[in-house]
């Protein structure tokens, strides 16, 4: 069972939806475009509150004109060894300055988790047993040193300029 | 079909381990029970399954031995060294593998 | 050397606690292999033929005998009484439980040590050269830059998950020593012709099944600009490094595939956006860097000439040990001492616990508490006075490791092969032992003047086969180990790769072919200052091929 996860806590109801040949978006629901079809989308409507999957082979900045119509990007870690979605999510806030919904799909382990927080993810779609428990409980296996400014703000370290520290919890 | 051992590495310590007729992971190749037909392969197999799902053993692998005289003999150089430890003196109170056993 | 600060001391502690957490999790069955499998690589810990084996992080391959002896109490307590020190300036234990690493992980943290980020698919240990900062040929230490870079990559979450493993080297000198130019990146540091600090930076270097020379994609990288720059090739590796294939996985690949020039150009886009970032190194930053790295007062020392050079009189095994294994220090009352790991017919990069021990005493009395871990597997003393040497001397010589053969034919580097690898196809070490023994006559040693023979036990080229004067590459043919001769591979600031002589040779028989190499060296060499390698760059390999296959025609094996 996959819950959706944000560092207020589970959501309910979430209405998003990767659809496959047997799950297909229901009332209420919506579907996450792949990035050819929301780009096709965008240009032939004024829609906005678009949601689309980035894969990792996807060139992510190809959203920049479309940025302020997305409710939701989502970036697909189809194994959990697969990098290439830190580096889409970094790109997303830190270069293209997106403020909207960042979501990390796929195969999220809870020892992963810490790093897509700060790439700027800020919502996990969850259906490993010990990360959903994990969440529950709010224990993130987490360094709260930094040794790099990353997308997610973050106080100061100390010394040198490169370093950072976890922001005190809000 | 020749004969074949199961062998893995212990979780907690990766020492290299064989699986003995008891049904427990032991560090002595000489004590591990010896699989001659396809029924007692496929029995091991799903020991070794069931031990890597139980968290005792990792990296699980059916191995080829031949017995002679009651001495078991893998045919691969690589598992041969894996049953005797470094061919050579590596450390004072730890035997090397024995040459005549190691050798092609 | 670098201390840490009460943040380091932090990040480490924390990074116990999140091992130690992983660890459990994994024994109570919580965690599953293969996500905890990464976890643990990231930590340093392999599963090989026999054991575990735990990698410790050396940064650029400096410590202090604090360190050393932690890492003796290591062997001595958690594992069998011995290190592997490797070509990356790093140290392996071959024995530890899973159940202790935690404990292991706890107790080098308290001499500032780790094993972050010594495995895996991320950056790993940033190598330098084995003199920094005591080289008299040296332009600038590239150590502080090395420690920069070590931090900024330490837990790096946009590339903890590359496509592979990730490996850089720094250079501060003409002469490099520290390989670069076979690391997915290597630094050249220089100066400019206003004096001011930068790199050369090069590119997809690296041995492995396919060796490839390091293209040169920045002539010269400000100082201020090492980090953004960096982001920038890690990030476009990470996006476009090949993650369908393992063998064609490195950046190497990448820049090969993609051309260097059309690679450079992505870099600099991507460059371009980092470069006036919060990644830009503020001047004070490194100078507070570099000035832990400054060098320890030295003494004039100048009554060391003359005892030396009685010394030397007296006792010609010493005299010959300073002549091989001390070289020029920017201080001329000073030497660089090199500790030899390769005791003829020893395990070569191997020390016991007591060796460790007696080393880390040795370098507090006499070397200013420092020692390096060159990638060749030896030790180093970068600042010894000469009047000390004989000191030194005597207390290697009652350890056993006074070898005067560093940069000779016995100056073996050999990865662990079949012995403890599981990754390797064939033994390295029973190799080198037997070619050690034949060659172990110092004076023959001498005749042969310096040659580098480096062996691997499988085609991922741990023992850097490939930079070898004369390479071996153990492989597995019908069950039997056979080792492929390469010749003419050099490291240094002119590399090339090896080039594979003939059909390949069995155990048996490595020897007798090394013997015939040399003899036909010795025979063709214009007078005993053309190196083997200069040799054999100037004749080619016909007159090996011919002193090997006679004048049947050589298929390689």
């Amino acid at each position: 069972m996959t819950r959706i996860w944000r560092e207020t806590g589970f959501v309910e109801n979430d209405p998003w939806v990767i659809e496959t040949e047997e799950v297909k978006a229901g009332e209420g629901e919506k579907r996450l475009l792949s990035l050819d079809e929301l780009i096709v989308k965008a240009d032939e409507s004024n829609e906005v509150g678009f949601g689309v999957l980035i894969k990792p082979a996807d060139d992510v900045r190809k959203l920049e004109p479309y940025l302020d119509r997305l409710e939701l990007v989502a970036v697909a870690f189809p194994a959990f060894n697969d990098g290439r979605a830190f580096s889409h999510a970094s790109l997303l806030r830190e270069r293209l300055g997106y403020t909207n919904e960042l979501r990390a799909v796929g195969d999220v382990l809870i020892d992963q988790v810490p790093l897509m927080l700060r790439c700027g993810i800020d919502s996990f779609a969850v259906s490993n047993e010990t990360a959903i428990k994990r969440l529950t409980e709010r224990r993130l296996p987490e360094i709260p040193h930094y040794y790099q400014p990353t997308a997610r703000d973050a106080e100061p370290g100390k010394s040198y300029s490169w370093r950072r520290q976890a922001k005190p919890a809000a | 079909m020749g004969d074949k051992v199961l062998t893995a590495n212990r979780l907690t310590d990766g020492i290299a381990v064989w699986l003995d007729a008891t049904g427990t992971w032991v560090t002595s190749l000489q004590d591990a029970l010896v699989a001659r037909h396809a029924e007692a392969v496929t029995a091991l197999e799903a020991i070794g399954k069931k031990s890597y799902a139980d968290n005792l053993v990792v990296d699980v692998a059916v191995v080829d031995v031949q017995e002679t005289d009651g001495v078991l003999w893998p045919l691969r150089l690589r598992e041969r060294i894996r049953a005797q430890g470094p061919t050579m003196e590596y450390a004072p109170g730890y035997k090397p593998a024995d040459p005549a056993f190691i050798a092609v | 050397m670098y201390r840490y600060d009460e943040f380091d001391h932090a990040f480490v502690a924390e990074r116990v606690a999140q091992f130690r957490d992983q660890v459990q999790r994994r024994l109570s069955g919580e965690l599953a292999e293969d996500a905890f499998k990464p976890l643990r690589l990231m930590n340093g810990v392999y599963l090989q033929l026999h054991a575990y084996m735990l990698r410790i992080a050396i940064p650029y391959g400096t410590l202090n005998s604090k360190q050393m002896r932690m890492l003796a109490h290591v062997a001595r307590t958690y594992d069998r009484g011995y290190g592997h020190f490797t070509t990356r300036q790093n140290l392996q234990f071959n024995w530890p439980k899973l159940s202790d690493m935690p404990d292991v992980l706890a107790e080098l943290a308290t001499v500032e040590m780790h094993a972050i980020q010594t495995s895996g698919n991320c950056i790993r240990n940033v190598t330098a050269d084995h003199f920094a900062g005591a080289a008299a040929d040296e332009v600038a230490d590239p150590r502080p830059y090395a420690e920069i870079l070590r931090q900024w990559s330490s837990v790096h979450p946009e590339f903890s998950f590359l496509p592979r493993k990730f490996k850089i080297a720094v250079t501060g000198a003409e002469r490099d020593r520290a390989a670069i130019q076979v690391h997915d990146i290597g630094l050249h540091l220089k100066k400019n012709d206003k004096g001011e600090i930068g790199f050369a930076v090069y590119v997809g270097g690296g041995q492995g099944r396919t060796p490839m020379i390091a293209k040169l994609i920045k002539d010269f990288l400000p100082e201020e600009d090492l980090l953004s720059y960096t982001t920038a090739v890690m990030r476009v590796y990470n996006l476009h490094g090949r993650r369908d294939n393992k063998y064609k996985a490195r950046i190497k690949i990448l820049v090969h595939e993609t051309g260097a020039e059309e690679l450079a150009r992505q870099v600099e886009v991507e460059f371009a956006a980092l470069k006036d970032t919060e990644l830009k190194l503020p001047e004070a930053d490194v100078a507070a860097i570099t000035a832990y790295f400054a060098p320890p007062a030295l003494p004039q020392r100048a009554e060391g000439w003359e005892n030396l050079a009685r010394w030397k009189k007296a006792d010609p095994d010493f005299a010959r040990w300073v002549h091989q294994n001390v070289q020029p220090h920017k201080n001329p009352d000073y030497g660089m001492v090199t500790i030899s790991l390769k005791p003829i017919g020893g395990i070569p990069g191997d020390a016991s616990d007591s060796q460790m021990d007696a080393v880390a005493d040795i370098a507090e009395e006499y070397a200013f508490d420092e020692i390096r871990v060159s990638h060749e597997q030896n030790l180093i003393l970068p600042h010894v006075a000469l009047a000390d040497l004989e000191s030194v001397y005597r207390g290697l010589v009652a350890i056993g490791l006074a070898e005067a053969n560093a940069g000779l034919i016995t100056d073996i580097i050999a990865c662990p092969g079949l012995d403890y690898c599981a990754l390797a196809n064939a033994r390295s070490i029973p190799v080198a032992q037997e070619i050690s023994r034949r060659f172990g006559n110092p004076e023959r040693q001498a005749e042969i003047g310096e040659l580098k023979i480096k062996i691997s036990g499988c085609i991922n080229a741990c023992g850097h086969h490939h930079v070898g004067h004369i390479g071996l590459l153990g492989v597995e043919k019908k069950g039997a180990e056979l080792y492929q001769i390469t010749l003419g591979g050099s490291g240094d600031e002119h590399t090339s790769i090896g080039e594979i002589i003939g059909r390949g040779f069995e155990p048996e028989k490595v020897t007798d072919a090394i013997e015939k190499i040399v003899d036909t060296y010795l025979g063709l060499r214009n007078d005993p200052s053309e190196i083997f390698l200069d040799a054999y760059r100037r004749v080619g390999p016909q007159p090996f091929k011919d002193a090997l296959y006679g004048d049947s025609k050589a298929e390689a094996a």
